[in-house]
């Protein structure tokens, strides 16, 4: 009878234990508090182990709707310095019978989020071996901001080069008016042999040949 | 007669701004720091700076001369030297053709990296995120974000060069804003490029002295700057070393492109050309020694992080090994531990060995890049690790830029400066109809570098475009200058321009010393390629992450000789069609010499 008794008692947490510890369907958690948080970092005790198990629960909670799951579902063991266990997620309806994997693995990504901001900790120091991290999506931009920044560029250049062009073909403009306005009143004033001389550049004056600067070639 | 005087620098000081800008270019930045981690540190400055007294400022000296005595691009100022010299000119003027398609490619790039630096993340910080967002893309998992922002967002590489893709619509985006912004410099000619230089000339200086202090206060940076200093002198005794000195010298000056001669041939007469080449070529000098004290203090800080970032992961390889708790093992004595516990545990150690690497800090430094790669990869690298690294990132590109750009102003002068002596052309056209016409058709055939195997393209063009041609112009230039032309002649030419003879310091390098080095560098590359066998190229590699060697196809080796042929033909092809010429005409050929 007695006997009967104390295996009752001890029977469970015996079973728990090695549900935890040969099951399949568990998965690997490793905590780097100390590279996560610095100086901020916490220790690590049961109280902490509490709070781990009753986000699991919650996440368990959430996947499946159902408002039972409580932090006895929850089995913890191989407990190391590193900080890293093994977990197993008990069903609420049969105590010995064991959530599979694939479940596990879903609420622990839906959740992840919350369960890292329950620890101050991120994707890289809260690892559950075996479940890839979500990682954020990329951000998709209704304009590259690259070609923002390469238009206004352009713009501003091809402003300057119409610019250019612009004040280039009015200065030309003005020169070939000047030129008509003059060759006008030069008709009067300088004739040699005859010839109107504005065809050469009046605007310095007359050319004379004897003083040619011109012999890029010079014979010595 | 000319109908307008030819236009002219509104003063020597944009003369000589516009030839720092031209020689103070990417080689200064990307080359010369590679080269003196390879031979030697400190103790490479000696062959350097002797190199520059030897051929450097000669040369540098001898082009100025030219183009300001004869006042014509580079076509008919060797015209004049010689009626059968033509040739020498036009093929200046073809490998500077060559080198603005494919110089201004990178340019692109440097666009590229800044308009995205604009951006809360830089995009080659971190690896883009899968399909189903479990992992990181595959192909930035086996190199590093840095080298897949390069390879496939930037130039979206194939892997060979006979896959040709489609055009990469942002690069060919950029390579046009550059060009158009070359026009936009050079659209008045000198008029318009003399206000540009004031810029381009100057602000590279002030980006390199803001890096300089950035660089020297990073964490590690003192490491490099130290392995850079140490001089290891047993390389002197190395000939490598003194050729890549001599080669060095004289491509980071510019010579033989006819740029000097185009920038000269807007000086007035008397300019001193000869107190500007001096100062020239120690300025350009002294940047490449002034980029690389900021080169290396960003490879030691880089060599650090990785450094301290291995180091980091055998430690959490070893306490996640053996459920450890975190403070057992800390960053300094992790190579302690990893030998106590391969002596303790040694079957779970050997589960984990194959994930064992050796960190040294050493084999971190030793990784020597040059090029593109130092100038994209490594450098962006280092950046994404500052603080603030967008502004750290537009800087850095906006240098590179300015630095591309005042190259580019002297390799476009170089052409269409002979061009705008051509009677025929400035009849019909305007300088400016001129001008946009050279850049349109740089532009139109630049797009090839801008397709999916363009890089490779890219890299033909960088090793055997400008290399063995612009020696042999060279050389033929100094042995033209002073045995065909004349000494004698040169130094009255000189005295006439200058008031003073040169001295016996010039006489002897333009007549001896110069054309035995060059003549002895042409022969050395020559035999190196004869030696080298089949030319190979860097094909990247998807999925490995990293680049294989590769031979060129049986095109690409036709198409580099061709490169090589063309520019080199030009000089004793137009000599021969100057020599048939004159045959023809009946001209006896006695009546033009002067000697």
């Amino acid at each position: 009878m007695l006997a009967g008794v104390l295996l009752l008692i001890f029977l469970p947490p015996l079973v728990a234990k090695d549900l935890c510890k040969d099951s399949q369907d568990g998965f690997k958690v490793r905590l780097s508090i100390k590279t996560g948080l610095g100086d901020d970092a916490y220790e690590w005790n049961e109280s902490e182990m509490f709070l781990f198990r009753s986000t699991l629960a919650y996440a368990m909670r959430k996947h499946s709707n159902q408002d039972t799951y409580t932090i006895d579902n929850i089995l913890v063991c191989n407990d190391t310095q590193r900080v890293s266990f093994v977990f197993v997620v008990t069903s609420t309806d049969d105590p010995d019978q064991l959530i599979p994997k694939e479940q596990v693995e879903l609420a622990v990504r839906q959740n992840k989020h919350r369960i890292n901001n329950a620890f101050l900790l991120s994707d890289m120091t809260l690892e559950f071996m075996g479940i890839p991290p979500t990682l954020s999506a990329p951000i998709i931009y209704d304009t590259e901001p690259w070609l923002i920044v390469f238009g206004v560029v352009i713009g501003a250049v091809a402003v300057g080069i119409v610019a250019l062009l612009m004040s280039t073909v009015s200065k030309k403009r003005r020169a070939k008016e000047k030129a008509a306005g003059l060759s006008e009143e030069d008709e009067g004033i300088v004739k040699e042999n005859g010839t109107a001389l504005s065809s050469l550049g009046r605007k310095e004056g007359v050319y004379n040949q004897a003083f040619s600067n011109d012999d890029r070639f010079t014979k010595l | 007669m000319s109908k307008e005087a030819r236009p002219s620098w509104d003063s020597p000081m944009q003369f000589v701004l516009a030839c720092v800008s031209y020689a103070v270019g990417l080689g200064n930045v990307w080359r010369f720091p590679y080269l003196c981690q390879m031979h030697g540190g400190g103790g490479f400055l000696i062959p350097y700076l002797l190199m520059l007294f030897l051929e450097g400022i000669p040369l540098f000296c001898m082009e100025l001369a030219i183009g300001q005595k004869m006042r014509l691009g580079s076509i008919g100022a060797w015209t004049a030297i010689s009626p059968y010299l033509g040739g020498l000119g036009i093929a200046s003027v073809v490998t500077s053709m060559y080198l603005c398609l494919y110089y201004n490619v990178i340019n692109a790039w440097s666009f590229w990296y800044l308009f995205h630096s604009f951006q809360s993340v830089l995009p080659w910080a971190e690896c883009p995120v899968n399909a189903n967002r479990t992992g990181y893309l595959e192909e930035c998992e086996v190199a590093s974000p840095t080298q897949y922002f390069f390879y496939r967002e930037t130039l979206n590489i194939s892997s060979s060069i006979d896959e040709n893709g489609g055009l990469h619509m942002g690069q060919a985006l950029c390579l046009l804003l550059a060009w158009i912004i070359v026009y936009l410099f050079i659209v008045r000619g000198v008029k318009s490029t003399g206000m540009v230089v004031y810029f381009t000339a100057t602000f590279p200086y002030v980006v390199l002295f803001i890096y300089l202090i950035r660089g020297v206060t990073l964490h590690g940076a003192w490491n490099g700057v130290k392995y850079m200093f140490t001089p290891k002198l047993e390389q002197l005794a190395n000939p490598q070393t003194w050729i890549n000195a001599a080669t060095q010298i004289f491509f980071s000056l510019g010579l033989g492109f006819g740029s000097l001669i185009a920038f000269s041939s807007y000086n007035h007469h008397n300019n001193d050309f000869e107190k500007q080449a001096v100062v020239i070529s120690l300025i350009n000098s002294g940047t490449s020694v002034f980029a690389s004290v900021v080169t290396f203090s960003i490879y030691g800080f880089k060599a650090t992080f990785n450094y301290e970032s291995c180091l980091e992961r055998m430690r959490l390889l070893c306490l996640n090994a053996f459920d450890l708790s975190e403070e057992s093992i800390s960053a300094e004595n992790v190579t302690a531990w990893i030998s106590h516990l391969n002596i303790t545990h040694p079957e779970r150690f050997a589960a984990i060995a194959s994930k064992i690497e050796h960190c040294s800090l050493e084999a971190e430094l030793d990784t020597a890049v040059e090029g593109t790669g130092l100038a994209f990869i490594v450098y962006s690298e280092a950046i994404k690790n500052m603080p603030l690294s967008q502004l750290w990132s537009v800087l850095y590109f906006i240098m590179l830029l300015l630095l591309g750009m005042g190259s580019m102003l002297g390799n476009v002068t170089a052409i269409i400066t002979p061009l705008a002596d051509i009677k025929l052309l400035t009849r019909f056209l305007s300088s400016e109809s001129i001008n946009g016409l050279v850049c349109l058709l740089c532009l139109l055939l630049g797009f090839g570098f801008t397709s999916r195997s363009g890089s490779y393209w890219f890299t033909i063009f960088n090793e055997y475009a400008a290399t063995l041609s612009l020696l042999f112009i060279v050389f033929i230039e100094v042995i033209s200058v002073c045995y065909i032309y004349g000494l004698r002649r040169f130094e009255r030419d000189i005295e006439d321009m200058l008031g003073h003879r040169p001295n016996w310091y010039w006489k002897v390098m333009w007549a001896v010393v110069s054309p035995l080095l060059l003549f002895s560098l042409f022969i050395f590359y020559i035999i190196n390629y004869i030696q080298g066998g089949t030319p190979t190229y860097q094909a990247w590699d998807k999925d490995l992450g990293r680049s294989v060697v590769k031979e060129y196809p049986v095109y690409g080796q036709v198409f580099i000789a061709l490169l090589l042929l063309s520019a080199l033909s030009c000089v004793p092809l137009a000599a021969l069609h100057s020599v048939c010429r004159r045959k023809q005409r009946g001209t006896p050929i006695r009546e033009h010499r002067h000697a």
